[in-house]
C-alpha cells in the first residue's frame, strides 16, 4: 500500500509555522516512515501535485496566495490550516486597517511599489477559509510543534480533530485572588505596560497586576507557555468561538475588570484585542471612503 | 416545534395602522396554527388557545398585539400568561411581539412603513420562540412570612391584616420601630394587635446586610444592635418607600425600581401601587403632604392584599433565566465574577463558573462578560439577539434603518409610552426605526452592535436607564463603559462613532423617546462617511 501523499504550501507570513515543524526533529523521520511528502517549501521548484493532506500555512495576502491555495486545495482531500495566519488571518491581518494604496505608500513612498515580479496584493488579507473548505484548523504563532504533528497525524488518518476551546485561563498556572471577589472596584487601579513595574509578581494573575492579558479571550492549547515565562498572552490562538469577536470580547470581558478609562488609553487597543484575529473580525477591514469599500 | 401565532387586531387599532395578512406572511409559513382576532384577552379566544395547544401539540406561542409591558402589568396578560403555562408551555416559549405600542400607534399615517415593521417583529418572535430553551421552574411552597421594613402606620396596618390571615411578620426598622409602635396614637388598636401577638417580632436599629431568594423563600440577614439575625420570608413589605437606605440596601440584592426623585416605586403607580418589578417585593406608595389616613390605609391594604395574593397558592414557581455554563468553554477566566453586581457568579472547586441562582436576576452582564459566550440568558439568548440585528436588518421599511436596543427597564416602556404622546401630539418617528428589547442596558455586547453596523444599519441607539436607576444597579454603567470602548473599534474601521448613541430616559418619558430618535435621524442626515462605498 503506498504512504499517504503530504504537501505543505506557504502564503503570507512569516514560515515560522514550518520552522516549528522542522522542530519536530527525529519525529520528522517518524512522519516520513508514514508519508511521502510531495510538495514543500523545501521541495522549491517542484508543481504542486496530488496529495491526501495539505498543509496550508500563511494568510491570502496577494493575488498569487490566492491561486496557488485554489489550485492546491483542487489537489488535496483534507486541507489542515496551520498557524494563526491561515486559521485567522494572522498579524499580517492589521494591514486591513488601511487602504492597500496607503500601505503601498507607507513602505515605498508615495507612488511607489514593490518590482513588477512581486505579486499584487490583495485588497485585504484574508483566512484560508474565505476561500476554501478547512478541514482542520490549527491556530497559534506559531503551534506547537506537538499539536502540529498530533494534528497531521488526525489528518492522515481521517480522524476528526480539534485543539480545546476553553480560554487559556484553564491552562495558566497563576492564581486569580482579586478576580474571584466580588467587588464593584477593578483589580488594579490603573493599566501598566510590562516595562513600566518595578517588580512583577510570577504566580499572580497578570491581569490583578493590572497588565493586560489576553488569556480570557484566548483559545487555550498552547499550554500558557507565555504566561509561565512571565510574558502576558498575547491571544495568538484566537478566540475560543470564531463567532466570538476577540477585540470585541477583549472590551466586554475587561470593562469591568480594569478601569476603561486607562484601557483607552492604552497605546493601541486595536493591535491588542485584534492582534491575530482581524480577517475574521465582524468588520474585517476599515472602510475605504474614498476608493470605495476596501472589502470588495 | 409547533408554533401558535395569535394576531391581535386591538379592536381596530393594530389593522388600522397594518396589513396584518403581510405582516404575517413569513410567519404562516413557520406557524402550524395562526389566529388573527379582534383581541387576545377575550375569554373565547383564550380558550381557542388553549384547545389549540391541545389538538396542535403546540410547543411555541408568539402573541402579536400588545407589549411585553402589558404583560407583566396588567392583570389581563399575567392571566393569559399564568393559563397558557398551566396548559403546559414553558414560559420561554410564550413570545410576544409588540406590534400595537411600537408599530400601530406609534406609525398610524405610514401603513407601508409600519406593515415592514411589524412583519420584521413578528418573524423576529418567530425565531425566537424557535431558538430559545425552555426554562427550569424551581417550585416553593410559599413561606406564610412577611418582613415589613420600615415601622409606619402603613406598616402597623398591612402587619395586622396579614397576622390575622397567619402569616408572621418581623417589621424591621432603622431606629425605635417598637417604641413608635408602642407610643402611636392614632393606630392604637392595631398596634397592640401586633405588640401582643406571637407571631409579630421587631427588629429595631436594623440595616440589611444580607438577602437572596425569590417569591415565596426569601432569605433577609439584618444586622441588629451589634447582631446578625437571618429570616426567612416569602415576602417583603417595602413601607417607607422614601427612605434611601432600604432602597439602597435592598437593591443591592434585589430589584427595585426608584422614580425620578429616587424614591422606590411599584410597576405602575397608576394601576399597580403596590407590586414592583420583583414579584415577592410590595411597596406602599410614597405619602403626600397631608395624605388623609383613609389613603394611607388603603395604601397598607393594598399592599398586604398584593403580596397575599402571591403567597396565598400551594406553590410558587421560580422560572430561573440563566443557563448553566459550558463547560467546554469555561476555563474560570472570572470576567463573570467581577461584573456580577449580586455577586451570584463565582469560580468553583471546578475551576469553572458557576451561578447561585438565588442571587441572579439575569441581567446578563455575566453573558456579555464572558469572552466564549460559555454562557446564556434564556430569555434574551445569544443566538435570537444576533439573529434579531440581522433580521431586522433585512426588514422592507422605506428609508435608512435605525436599530434601537431597548433596555426593558425604561427604553423600553418608554417607547410604549411614546404611543400615547405621538396620538396626542401627532409627531412621531420614522417607521424604519427598528427596535430588540434587551433585559438591561448591561446585556448589550459589543458583537450585537458591530453586527447592526455590517447588517447595514445607518445608525445604532441604546436607551438606557438613568444613572443610578438601573435596577441591576450597574447594567448601564458597565454598558456604557463597554460601548464607549467600542467606539475605538468602530472608529478603527473609519466608521464614524456618532453614528452610535446612548441615551438615558425613564420609563414614562415618551416624549423624550421621539425626540431622540428623530434627533439621531437628523445627525445621522448630516454624517457622511461609515457606510462603506464611495461617498
Amino acid at each position: 500500500m503506498s504512504k499517504p501523499r503530504l504537501a505543505h504550501i506557504v502564503l503570507g507570513g512569516c514560515e515560522g509555522c514550518y520552522v516549528s515543524l522542522l522542530d519536530a526533529h527525529e519525529g520528522l523521520v517518524e512522519l516520513l516512515d508514514v508519508v511521502e511528502i510531495v510538495h514543500s517549501p523545501l521541495t522549491a521548484g517542484t508543481s504542486m501535485k496530488e496529495c491526501d493532506v495539505l498543509l496550508v500555512e500563511g494568510a491570502v495576502t496577494t493575488e498569487r496566495d490566492e491561486r496557488v491555495l485554489m489550485d492546491a486545495r483542487a489537489k488535496a482531500d483534507t486541507l489542515v490550516a496551520v498557524g494563526s495566519c491561515a486559521v485567522l488571518g494572522g498579524i499580517g491581518g492589521l494591514r486591513n486597517l488601511y487602504p492597500t494604496r496607503e500601505v503601498l505608500a507607507d513602505v515605498y513612498g508615495e507612488g511607489g511599489g514593490p518590482s513588477k515580479n512581486v505579486p499584487d496584493l490583495t485588497a485585504r488579507v484574508h483566512a484560508v477559509s474565505d476561500f476554501v473548505k478547512v478541514d482542520i484548523a490549527v491556530p497559534g504563532c506559531a503551534p506547537q510543534t506537538e499539536t502540529l504533528l498530533s494534528a497531521i497525524g488526525a489528518a492522515i488518518d481521517g480522524r476528526a480533530w480539534d485543539m480545546p476551546r476553553r480560554n487559556m485561563c484553564d491552562e495558566c498556572k497563576r492564581e486569580k485572588r482579586a478576580m474571584l471577589e466580588h467587588s464593584v472596584d477593578f483589580v488594579s487601579d490603573a493599566v501598566y505596560g510590562l516595562m513600566e513595574l518595578e517588580t512583577i509578581d510570577p504566580d499572580l494573575c497578570f491581569l490583578e497586576q493590572g497588565v493586560i492579558c489576553m488569556g480570557p479571550m484566548t483559545r487555550e492549547g498552547c499550554g500558557a507557555r507565555c504566561t509561565t515565562a512571565g510574558m502576558p498572552c498575547r491571544g495568538c490562538q484566537g478566540p475560543s468561538r470564531v463567532d466570538f469577536e476577540q477585540g470585541g470580547k477583549t472590551i466586554d470581558a475587561l470593562a469591568a475588570v480594569l478601569p476603561p478609562g486607562a484601557i483607552m488609553f492604552l497605546d493601541d487597543l486595536i493591535g491588542t484585542g485584534y492582534r491575530y484575529s482581524m480577517p475574521i473580525s465582524i468588520f474585517p477591514s476599515a472602510y475605504d471612503h474614498e476608493g470605495g469599500d476596501s472589502d470588495e | 416545534m409547533a408554533l401558535g401565532l395569535y394576531v391581535s387586531r386591538a379592536s381596530g387599532k393594530v389593522d388600522s395602522a397594518i396589513d396584518i395578512e403581510k405582516a404575517i406572511s413569513d410567519a404562516r409559513d413557520e406557524a402550524a396554527v395562526v389566529r388573527v382576532v379582534d383581541e387576545l384577552f377575550d375569554a373565547d379566544v383564550q380558550a381557542r388557545m388553549l384547545k389549540d395547544i391541545v389538538d396542535a401539540e403546540l410547543d411555541a406561542i408568539v402573541l402579536a398585539g400588545h407589549s411585553v409591558q402589558h404583560y407583566a402589568t396588567s392583570l389581563s396578560g399575567q392571566h393569559l400568561q399564568e393559563r397558557l403555562i398551566d396548559a403546559g408551555l414553558n414560559p420561554n416559549r410564550i413570545v410576544i411581539a409588540n406590534i400595537l405600542e411600537q408599530v400601530a400607534l406609534v406609525h398610524p399615517e405610514d401603513k407601508a412603513g409600519a406593515t415592514a415593521k411589524a412583519r420584521a417583529l413578528i418573524n423576529v418572535a418567530v425565531s425566537r420562540a424557535q431558538v430559545a430553551k425552555p426554562v427550569e421552574g424551581h417550585s416553593t411552597e410559599p413561606r406564610h412570612a412577611a418582613l415589613i421594613l420600615g415601622v409606619t402606620t402603613e406598616a402597623l396596618v398591612a402587619a395586622q391584616r396579614l397576622l390575622q390571615l397567619g402569616y408572621s411578620v418581623i417589621l424591621a426598622d432603622r431606629t425605635d420601630g417598637r417604641a413608635r409602635a408602642t407610643e402611636a396614637s392614632r393606630m392604637r388598636a392595631t398596634a397592640a394587635y401586633i405588640l401582643g401577638h406571637p407571631k409579630a417580632e421587631f427588629i429595631d436599629n436594623a440595616h440589611m446586610l444580607d438577602g437572596h431568594g425569590w417569591l415565596g423563600d426569601f432569605e433577609v440577614t439584618l444586622h441588629t444592635d451589634g447582631n446578625r439575625a437571618t429570616f426567612r420570608v416569602g415576602g417583603i413589605v417595602l413601607a417607607r418607600p422614601d427612605v434611601r437606605e432600604w432602597i439602597e440596601e435592598l437593591r443591592q440584592h434585589f430589584k427595585v425600581d426608584i422614580d425620578d426623585d429616587g424614591n422606590a416605586r411599584s410597576i405602575d403607580p397608576e394601576t399597580h401601587p403596590a407590586e414592583t418589578v420583583d414579584p415577592g417585593i410590595v411597596v406602599v406608595p410614597v405619602r403626600q403632604k397631608d395624605e388623609p389616613v383613609r389613603n394611607i390605609i388603603a395604601s397598607a391594604d393594598s399592599a398586604a392584599m398584593a403580596l397575599v395574593l402571591r403567597l396565598s397558592v400551594d406553590t410558587t414557581v421560580h422560572f430561573s433565566d440563566v443557563s448553566s455554563v459550558d463547560e467546554s468553554l469555561c476555563g474560570g477566566c472570572a470576567s463573570c465574577v467581577r461584573t456580577c453586581a449580586f455577586g451570584a457568579c463565582y469560580i468553583g472547586e471546578d475551576g469553572l463558573s458557576h451561578v447561585d441562582e438565588r442571587r441572579c436576576r439575569a441581567c446578563g452582564k455575566c453573558v456579555v462578560s464572558c469572552p466564549v459566550g460559555a454562557r446564556d440568558i434564556m430569555s434574551s439568548p445569544h443566538d435570537h439577539l444576533v439573529g434579531a440585528v440581522r433580521s431586522l436588518a433585512e426588514a422592507e421599511v422605506p428609508g435608512e434603518r435605525v436599530l434601537g436596543f431597548l433596555c426593558g427597564g425604561c427604553g423600553y416602556p418608554a417607547a410604549d409610552s411614546a404611543s400615547t404622546y405621538i396620538a396626542e401630539s401627532g409627531t412621531t418617528y420614522p417607521a424604519s426605526f427598528l427596535p430588540v428589547r434587551i433585559p438591561c442596558g448591561g446585556r448589550l455586547d459589543t458583537i450585537y452592535v458591530l453586527e447592526a453596523f455590517r447588517a447595514g444599519f445607518n445608525g445604532v441607539v441604546v436607551f438606557r436607564c438613568r444613572e443610578g436607576h438601573c435596577h441591576n444597579l450597574i447594567g448601564n454603567v458597565d454598558m456604557d463603559r463597554r460601548i464607549n470602548l467600542l467606539r475605538t473599534v468602530l472608529r478603527s474601521r473609519n466608521l464614524d462613532d456618532s453614528r452610535l448613541r446612548i441615551v438615558d430616559i425613564s420609563p414614562f418619558e415618551g416624549e423624550r423617546f421621539v425626540e431622540q430618535v428623530n434627533e439621531l435621524y437628523a445627525a445621522l442626515g448630516g454624517l457622511a462617511n461609515g457606510k462603506g462605498g464611495p461617498q
